[in-house]
């Protein structure tokens, strides 16, 4: 075991190998607040890879209603009571903001509570049986309820649920990658794409026994294991539609509320994902305290009570509602950039507008600008140019009636 | 006198750091993280050797125990005990603690058969939570010496020191007897639908879909033979040197077959005693080698390094082929 430095939970951790992070790392940021589990991103996905034979139980990304439901059934609970040790704290007293930016977590990571329970395996964790496959979308849409006869209150609802999108997070230190006695499972160098090695697998299941998110898959018919591969070809850039750059993932381009962005985690703070996560932190992990660092971040939703939020995202929950209730300007410019393109966005621009609206939100003043965004693709290239406000147009008095 | 003094001062600290170099390298025979130390019995050989018995036997027509078990009858049985592993991560096993091994050869072919006690049949992975009861026999590459000081590891192999395993799969067995000779996920779920059974259309109308079976089946395409219909054989021809690094073999040589009855599984493996392969162990009549076995309890979930070893290798010899 060597240590790593894993910056979600601001101290160093044990993992069975050396620290290697990609030039940049697939990533994305999903806004949580905007989803609406039309579950176009699950489709999108199912018909581009697992819509054949033994595979009609994978759902590589699923879309899940917080708290009742789960893909596979209750995975969350299993593996956060198997890191469980009572004491699972956050000390958020000194943060450091390239090291510890949330704070730092002491208790046990899955690779740590293995190591404490002497089971004699790489990190802690269960395979979910073929019945806890089924029924992706059990407990959608119910809600849980503190009073039976209260009404909706703010900024906390009282009767809440919320839906989570998930698919593999292509986490920097895999439970997947650690668990393989093979070393089947790869990341990649150049964008941080985590696969399972399909000729090399043996079927062993220690990964999917071992992600603590659940993402690799058995496939009864091959009698291998299967993963999300993050669209590589078209994050490579080889789909001819971007011709040659790289393109988001189908999940991400097909998204209807226009919730996700897919780019590169990397050093630029003009490269929008790299911003909202790092510089604004308005993105948080899901579940940073599993340890394996993953690479797709939730802006949380701000109807949900805070103790569930901060289970799952971890402390920065509060700072980021705040942030996300009442937008920056350069905040509401990024989130602007959202599914404006299917090409991946570098870096962005803003180009200066006049201010159109002041109002005060929650007791604190919001000022809207209309700005200009610009995307940048890897070459420099503009790739979408778009405004704040979207533009409006009167038609014309003979059209009136028209639809 | 002074002069020597300060010539020793200047040359302590490079001579106690070169003491404590050398004590480091002498006792940093670090194995692997997830990897412990192995001991000097391991490393020996056990005393009993397995004697590979001459007969001559007619080829029985169709290869399966029932015929070939009076072929075994001269030839004198070897109890191997076997333990959890419990060296390499992830540990596991300790379900079966013994099987029997007898070993015949008619100048062509060697067959090993091999019995041992497995209250559950498992002869399926097709479910994520069900894994396959398997036997393995792994030789070493080559002619070698196994002693303490040659040291030459009965678990897997060593780096450069390469050993040839046949694995025996259950599943691999009830896999020859469908059509396609690959279980399909049908056979574990019987009433599912899908896109490919429950539609009104033709077989060539879904054609395109039909035939994308093959190509979008990731272990297939990418010639993984778990993967594959139609592999003819139960059993798995593979090189191995070391924890983590098996590989299946282009050229498959041997076979096998198998039969359960009360809880007790008894598997034939049967090769040719000499093969084209340079990764294959060559066995000579007259010659020696040494073997050792592992067996996985499907029941148990076992897989991989969660399998019951014999730790220690076992000497074999071949009887000479007796001209008549």
């Amino acid at each position: 075991m060597t240590l790593v430095h894993n910056w979600h939970l601001g101290r160093r951790m044990e993992y069975p190998y050396f620290e290697s992070r990609p030039k940049r790392q697939f990533a994305a940021v999903f806004n949580i607040n905007r989803c609406i589990a039309c579950q176009t991103c699950t489709m999108a996905c199912k018909s581009a890879w697992t819509y054949n034979k033994g595979q009609e139980h994978m759902w590589w990304n699923n879309v899940e209603t917080k708290p009742y439901g789960g893909y596979p059934q209750s995975w969350d609970i299993k593996t956060l009571k198997l890191i469980d040790n009572g004491e699972n704290t956050w000390y958020t007293d000194e943060k450091d903001e390239k090291l510890s930016p949330y704070g730092v977590y002491e208790g046990d990571t899955i690779f740590e509570a293995a190591a404490k329970k002497n089971i004699n395996q790489w990190a802690v964790g269960y395979i979910p049986e073929d019945k806890e496959w089924r029924s992706p979308n059990i407990g959608e849409d119910v809600a849980k309820s503190n009073k039976a006869d209260e009404y909706s209150s703010l900024p906390e609802h009282s009767r809440w649920f919320f839906y989570i999108q998930r698919l593999c997070n292509h986490c920097t230190y895999p439970g997947c990658l650690a668990a393989c006695p093979r070393k089947a499972i790869y990341k990649r160098k150049e964008d941080g794409i985590v696969l399972i090695d399909q000729k090399r697998c043996r079927g062993y299941r220690k990964c999917v026994e071992q992600c603590p998110y659940k993402k690799p898959m058995f496939r009864g018919l091959t009698r291998v294991s299967e993963k999300c591969i993050a669209c590589y070809p078209r994050v490579e850039g080889r789909d001819p539609i971007t011709k040659g750059r790289p393109m988001e993932t189908r999940c991400m381009a097909a998204c209807v509320g226009q919730i996700r962005l897919q780019g590169f985690l990397d050093d630029n703070p003009k490269n929008p994902v790299t911003w909202l996560i790092k510089h604004d932190k308005l993105a948080l992990p899901l579940y940073p305290q599993f340890g394996t660092e993953p690479n797709i971040y939730y802006i949380p939703p701000r109807w949900a009570p805070r103790p569930y939020l901060r289970q799952m995202f971890g402390p920065g929950v509060d700072e980021a509602i705040d942030k996300f209730m009442v937008p920056s300007r350069e905040r509401l410019a990024v989130m602007s950039l959202f599914r404006m393109a299917q090409a991946i966005i570098f870096e962005y621009k803003i180009e200066e507008g006049p201010k159109v609206f002041e109002t005060m939100i929650h007791g604190k003043k919001f000022e809207l600008y209309n700005d200009t965004v610009i995307g940048f693709g890897e070459d420099g290239q503009e790739i979408l140019r778009t405004t704040i406000e979207e533009p409006i147009h009167i038609r014309d008095p003979k059209h009136y009636n028209s639809i | 006198m002074n002069k020597r003094f300060s010539l020793f001062k200047v040359l302590s600290i490079p001579l106690l750091g070169a003491v404590f170099l050398s004590a480091t390298l002498f006792a940093a025979e670090e194995p692997a993280p997830g990897v412990k130390g192995m001991s000097d019995e391991e490393f020996t050989p056990t005393k009993e050797v397995l004697e590979v018995k001459y007969v001559q036997m007619d080829k029985p027509y169709h290869m399966d125990v029932e015929s070939l078990k009076g072929s075994f009858n001269d030839a004198k049985p070897v109890n191997i005990t076997l333990q959890k592993q419990d060296k390499a991560f992830p540990n596991g096993g300790g379900s079966v603690t013994s099987s029997e091994v007898k070993a015949v050869h008619d100048g062509i072919t060697v067959y090993f058969q091999i019995t041992w006690k497995d209250p559950t049949r498992n002869a399926r992975t097709i479910a994520v939570q069900e894994f396959r009861d398997a036997v393995a026999l792994m030789f070493p590459l080559g002619a070698v010496e196994i002693t303490p000081a040659e040291h030459f590891s009965p678990r897997m192999g060593d780096r450069e020191k390469p050993t040839n395993l046949w694995h025996w799969k259950a599943d691999w067995e009830a896999d020859l007897l469908v059509k396609g000779e690959l279980e399909d996920v049908e056979v574990q779920y019987p009433n599912m639908h899908d896109d490919f059974n429950f539609n009104p259309y033709s077989a060539y109308y879904h054609r395109e879909l039909i035939t994308s079976v093959e190509v979008l089946s990731g272990g297939r395409a990418a010639n993984n033979l778990l993967s594959q219909p139609g592999r003819g054989r139960t059993v798995e021809d593979l090189n191995a040197e070391g924890f983590g690094t098996l590989t299946t073999q282009d050229h498959q040589d041997v076979n096998g077959c198998s039969h359960y009855e009360d809880g007790v599984w008894t598997v034939i493996m049967y090769r040719s005693l000499i093969t084209q392969d340079p990764h294959d162990v060559q066995l000579v009549p007259g010659g020696n080698t040494f073997f050792n076995m592992a067996i996985w309890n499907g029941g148990e979930q076992d897989r991989n390094g969660q399998k019951n070893i014999s730790t220690q290798w076992h000497p074999a010899t071949l009887e000479k082929v007796a001209w008549q």
